[in-house]
């Protein structure tokens, strides 16, 4: 074989790996540097992080209203239904010396902020909507989180939906517990009676329909992040 | 590293100096044996790049699919005439939006060092005074064009690359620096809002993302059929570094497929190719 043939026959087939790739996940062993990949992308995003840094929204920027789109796992929206499940109630456990158990009355008696910030899908749109609830950082105050809390659990009752954050994002002034939208009680669609809404994070990280603030010492994945996304999904 | 054969910085004629480099170095070739053409930083970089370039664009056109369109919920975008309609999956690489994302932000360390390095090499190599813009590239442009399409007969005068090769190559570099800037503009747009907002904001930042990506896949489809359509030996000069000078679209007078050296009354065009 001649160098000429042989470069022809290299470009050639590489070509057709190239061409064979399209459409297709890749190959099977390129996910372990994937990962490695994700875990120093995470080390950089959070390196990156400033609990200083804030998404901006003008005071007169229109808000998309109805056309925020809804979304939960379940095969049917989710609601809470008292006469089955009792007064929802919003745990805040794990490490911390005051666990607390609130009603929606309790949280909303809260020290609150309302503040109009963007929604980052992972798919690539944004919305806007005008958020009202108690900042993730002032749970944590209150329920007395400790030096162990690194991690904090967001858990739902829409299916066995939920995400786990790390510390900083979850104590970042915009990161709330949101129980109103648009100066309205958040409707159903939107994960009624109260979600996580952070412009810090990207949608999926956002639980919705929440039930549980669990403050951890080590990161306890997500119902995404255990199918794919990266886990850290930063903004 | 090789400075000192370089012409002076500010030398009194740019335009001489560049030619007369380009020639030296031409003429050297086959008497003093195998000066690379292009070196093997460049050589090595350039197929690195196709690659990191490929699997950059076809996982982008995968996330892109998740939401083929610009517009904020309930707004509308002025300028993307095809929202809603994905790319076909065929030109796409990942499998889903999960996938697609993470061979994007894994490749995009390939694109991002690899880019680096050429950088680096073509500043500390001197390489980069063939591909920067010089006052008379226009012109130089001008004359290509008129040259390509007959109505000019001789191939102008040029040193390394002509004068439209030159702006194509400045170009993609300056593009692909923008992708990857537009690119940090749309992963980061709360921590790096600074950045963001340079760009226009979020959703004018990932339509530029998109913009840089579609330029820079024009500009390369351009390339390869160029490389094939009038100087097919440069493919050897970008493996091995070897280069015929005689060989040169300039020695054969060659235009877009009009690439064969004119042999006297043996070909339909050659009054048109002979100089």
């Amino acid at each position: 074989m001649n160098r000429r043939r042989f470069l022809t026959l290299g470009a050639g087939s590489v070509a057709g790996a190239v061409l064979g790739a399209c459409d297709s996940f890749g190959p099977r062993n390129a996910r372990s540097l994937l990962e490695f990949a994700e875990r120093k992308n995470e080390q950089l995003e959070r390196w990156i992080f400033r609990s200083g840094s804030r998404d901006r929204v003008a005071a007169g920027a229109r808000l998309s209203g109805r056309s925020f789109p809804r979304y939960f796992v379940s095969d049917t929206m989710p609601v809470w239904n008292a006469a089955e499940r009792g007064t929802w109630r919003l745990e805040v456990g794990g490490a911390v010396r005051n666990p607390l158990s609130l009603t929606l009355d309790d949280l909303m008696r809260l020290r609150s902020v309302t503040q109009k910030v963007d929604h980052f899908c992972v798919e690539g749109w944004t919305a806007r909507a005008e958020w009202t609830g108690v900042r993730v950082s002032e749970l944590a105050r209150l329920a007395g989180a400790t030096s162990d809390a690194q991690y904090v659990d967001f858990q739902s009752f829409d299916s066995d939906y939920h995400e786990s954050w790390d510390i900083d994002s979850a104590l970042h002034p915009q990161t709330l517990v949101a129980y109103g939208m648009d100066r309205h009680m958040l409707g159903p669609g939107h994960g009624a009676p109260a979600r996580v809404h952070s412009p810090v994070k990207l949608g999926y990280k956002n639980t919705k329909y929440l039930t549980r603030v669990l403050f951890l010492p080590s990161s306890s994945g997500g119902y995404w992040s255990d199918r794919g996304y990266e886990w850290y999904g930063g903004v | 590293m090789t400075v000192g054969a370089e012409p002076p910085l500010g030398s009194p004629n740019v335009a001489t100096s560049d030619s007369g480099g380009a020639m030296d170095r031409e003429e050297r070739t086959p008497a003093t044996g195998r000066r690379p053409r292009h070196h093997w930083v460049v050589r090595v970089t350039h197929w690195v790049n196709v690659v990191a370039l490929g699997l950059m664009v076809a996982s982008g056109l995968r996330i892109f699919n998740a939401y083929p369109a610009f517009a904020r919920k309930g707004e509308t975008f002025c300028c993307y005439p095809f929202a809603g309609t994905p790319i076909p999956a065929e030109l796409t690489f990942g499998g889903w939006l999960a996938g697609a994302r993470n061979w994007h932000f894994a490749a995009m360390w390939l694109l991002f060092a690899n880019g680096l390095v050429y950088l680096a090499f073509i500043y500390l190599h001197g390489e980069w005074r063939d591909l920067t813009p010089r006052r008379g590239d226009a012109r130089d442009s001008w004359e290509m064009v008129k040259f390509y399409l007959f109505v000019r007969r001789n191939h102008p005068h040029q040193g390394k690359h002509n004068a439209l090769q030159k702006s194509a190559y400045f170009t993609m570099t300056v593009l692909g620096v923008l992708a990857v800037l537009t690119g940090l503009a749309i992963w980061k747009p709360v921590q790096l809002a600074p950045l963001t907002s340079l760009f226009g904001g979020y959703v004018w930042a990932r339509y530029w993302h998109f913009v840089v990506m579609l330029g820079l896949v024009l500009l390369s489809v351009v390339h390869v059929i160029m490389v094939f359509a009038v100087d097919p030996y440069s493919l050897r000069s970008m493996i091995t570094g070897g280069y015929n000078p005689a060989k040169s679209p300039e020695a054969r007078n060659a235009r877009p497929f009009y690439w064969h050296r004119a042999a006297p009354a043996a070909t339909g065009h050659a009054g048109e190719s002979e100089p």
